[in-house]
């Protein structure tokens, strides 16, 4: 479980996110959604250890900076921003998650294997990361998120560029993940459409936390409006759920 | 042509040439996938300065510029990591004021300083012994790195966040490695000087990254293409009687040139297949 309490992120003299209160349920698919700038990606990499803060987080009720000390957090960033033209092979990308354990180099690899199967990415073995598509790229930073073998999954927006269907995929993909390997799953994203249908809890961020019905999955007109603004226009996906104010 | 290997300044010129190629392949790739080429050229402009203080003060010119090398580099280091100010705009405003400094200080020294030229362009004949004994000493450092930590720097060069959370020591291993730049940089400004010592450590990885993919190769590549540079470069001095600095620097640009051409006809081979 983390426990988040009174924190701050600051960016100079700016608070970009200020969160009093939250916990996260250990072994769910937690949701954060909210609009652009509204501090989902600084929640998220206040939370991995990139970014310093102001306040306390607890993972497992050890203190956030000792857990980050003896462990990594796996994690999936945001599309576009995630690595340089650096000539690296699919095996070692995988095998960065593994440098916290102590191994020798012959282990290392047959683990880092095991993951790029897991993703189904071992005939990419000794490819160049950056010779690969968005999608395979994708897995494969999975497959090394998975490496650090942390219970604790933390993707940001990874469904950027996607088209619906493999969004749907990628869904898939995480759900079969986080059950096998008994995960906490924190994903970030702006749809709000598909995610509720997966996701076992949503958090709303709007640079600061959003409160809603922590029973519902679905945001009512006025928490929508409370996140997005009230001019955004509201589409009802009956398909989904029949009540009127439900989005 | 042969008889310029049995004179001994060659000799010694050759082997510093030998030393830098290594060391310039070793680090260069990094410095180039790192997008700090321009780094360089504000350590080299650094080098000057402590130069100019080691003169004035009367001392052997090497310690002090060494000083200032790594405080340089480092100091960039950290106003870069800290993000208040971009390397670029650090490096930009320090490289000018390095050598206005350099400048400033051999003007106070007293007496004409005919080894100046020899600081800015280069001079193999000027190469002493202890300068010898520092480029194998920062080449024993440089491999010693290379060795310990390219897993990391490969780690850190291709996604420092991830590298962050997955535990290498990103702070440490970036100043370690700005401390072996600048050292790099004041044996390769003794050998072809302040002007022309950002090119060697740069062009010959810039050429390799042009020709092949693998991370390995670009390394063997930089270091054969670096110590091809030099001695054609020694050698096209020596034959010619000009300053060996600039003739270096041609070549290693020749290089990169022909680079760039072997990528366009693979490229054009490889779109007509």
């Amino acid at each position: 479980m983390i426990r988040v309490d009174s924190l701050s992120v600051r960016y100079d003299n700016f608070e970009a996110l200020s969160i009093p209160f939250l916990t996260i349920e250990g072994g769910k698919f937690h949701a954060i959604i909210g609009p652009n700038g509204g501090g989902k990606t600084t929640f998220i990499k206040a939370l991995v250890g990139l970014l310093p803060y102001e306040g306390t987080i607890e993972i497992d009720g050890m203190d956030h900076k000792r857990y980050l000390k003896k462990n990594s957090i796996g994690y999936l960033a945001q599309r576009g921003s995630q690595f340089s033209q650096f000539p690296i092979t699919a095996l070692e990308v995988v095998e960065m998650g593994r440098y916290r354990f102590k191994e020798s180099a012959h282990i290392r690899r047959k683990k880092a294997l095991e993951f790029l199967k897991v993703l189904e990415m071992e005939k990419f073995v000794q490819k160049n990361i950056n010779e690969l598509s968005g999608g395979q790229q994708q897995r494969i930073l999975m497959a090394r998120a998975l490496a650090t073998e942390s219970k604790i999954l933390i993707l940001d927006e990874p469904l950027t560029g996607m088209d619906p269907k493999a969004q749907s995929l990628f869904y898939d993909m995480i759900k079969r993940i986080k059950d096998s390997f008994k995960l906490t799953v924190i994903m970030s994203s702006h749809d709000v459409g598909f995610i509720s249908e997966y996701a076992d809890n949503v958090i709303c961020i709007n640079k600061e936390l959003v409160p809603h019905d922590e029973s519902a999955k679905i945001l009512s007109c006025a928490e929508f409006a409370q996140l997005y603004g009230p001019k955004i226009g509201i589409v009802e996906h009956h398909h989904l759920h029949s009540e009127k104010d439900d989005v | 042509m042969f008889e310029l290997f049995t004179l001994f300044f060659i000799q010694r010129a050759l082997l510093i040439g030998a030393v830098i190629a290594i060391v310039s392949g070793l680090i260069g790739p990094f410095i180039i996938y790192r997008k700090m080429s321009f780094i360089g050229v504000g350590i080299s402009h650094g080098t000057f300065s402590g130069i100019a203080f080691g003169i004035l003060l009367g001392v052997s010119p090497l310690p002090v510029a060494i000083i200032f090398a790594v405080g340089l580099g480092i100091f960039i280091g950290f106003t870069s990591r800290t993000g208040k100010i971009s390397e670029d705009v650090s490096i930009g405003i320090l490289f000018s004021f390095a050598m206005a400094l350099g400048i400033f200080l051999i003007s106070l020294s007293s007496g004409y300083h005919a080894d100046i030229m020899g600081y800015l362009f280069g001079d193999i004949l000027a190469i002493s012994n202890n300068d010898l004994y520092l480029a194998i000493g920062v080449l024993g450092s440089v491999v010693l790195w290379y060795t310990l930590r390219s897993r990391q720097m490969k780690y850190m060069t291709f996604d420092e966040d991830f590298a962050k959370i997955a535990g290498v020591p990103v702070g440490i291993d970036y100043y370690i490695f700005m401390a072996l730049i600048s050292l790099s940089i004041v044996v390769i400004v003794n050998f072809v000087g302040v002007i022309l010592a950002s090119s060697i450590i740069i062009a010959p990885a810039a050429s390799a990254k042009s020709m092949v993919k693998k991370f390995s190769s670009i390394v063997v590549l930089s270091i054969v293409l670096a110590e091809l540079s030099i001695l054609s470069g020694i050698i096209f001095s020596y034959n010619l009687n000009i300053s060996s600095g600039p003739s270096i620097v041609f070549f290693v640009t020749f290089v990169f040139i022909l680079s760039l051409f072997y990528r366009k006809i693979k490229n054009f081979k490889v779109k007509n297949r």
